[in-house]
């Protein structure tokens, strides 16, 4: 694939790197998480009716 | 700065389930590796975006590192189009959003802001406001939370 057929494309591009797979099952980022559940749990969801 | 913006070369990795991807910030500072993770919540189809510098001689990750590329809203426009890969494998995905400071919170306003007429052709956008309610994304406005879907998963 070319740099140009990349760039018209809507989505990225993605490649694997089998490296992350270590990463698969561990939350990197635990108090970003806690403060999204925090969120969640006191306002839930936006509403969802336009 | 439109979302989609021009690359030179292919830098995203990502894994499968929770998906996560990488991508280098490139400066004066030399190459830092970005990664990304989609948390599952304790609420179901809602997914928690983080993303920090990746160390790679400690195996870790910084939230709150300040990498001083220069090049921060070109890495926000890298993990905002990560979304658009991860809603296409999760199409009734909710993504939850915030910054790890008020003054990065800020940045992601300013990143929506300035992309909001783009990313409204798919998604729909919520700030959590300061009186602790979601409402839907108004420009200038501050928020401590941003939420995206699809569209079509709004009734």
């Amino acid at each position: 694939m070319t740099i140009e057929q990349l760039n018209s494309s809507k989505l990225p591009i993605i490649v694997i790197d089998k490296r992350l797979e270590q990463f698969r099952d561990k939350v990197l980022f635990p108090e970003k998480l806690e403060k999204a559940n925090e969120i969640l749990s006191k306002a839930g969801l936006p509403n969802r009716k336009k | 700065m439109p979302i989609r913006f021009k690359i030179k070369s292919i830098e995203f990795i990502k894994i499968i389930n929770v998906i996560e991807f990488t991508k280098a910030s490139e400066g004066a500072k030399g190459s830092v590796k970005k990664m990304v993770q989609f948390s599952d919540t304790g609420t179901e189809n809602v997914y928690n975006l983080a993303f920090g510098d990746y160390n790679q001689a400690t195996n870790s990750i910084n939230d709150l590192s300040v990498t001083n590329n220069g090049d921060s809203l070109k890495v926000l426009a890298t993990v905002a189009s990560t979304v658009y890969a991860f809603i296409e494998k999760h199409p009734n995905a909710w993504i939850f959003a915030t910054g790890s400071t008020n003054v990065r919170t800020r940045l992601y306003r300013m990143g929506i802001t300035n992309n909001l007429v783009e990313i409204k052709e798919d998604f729909e956008v919520y700030g959590f406001s300061q009186t602790s309610v979601w409402e839907e994304f108004l420009v200038e406005e501050d928020y401590e939370a941003f939420m995206t879907t699809k569209k079509q998963n709004i009734s």
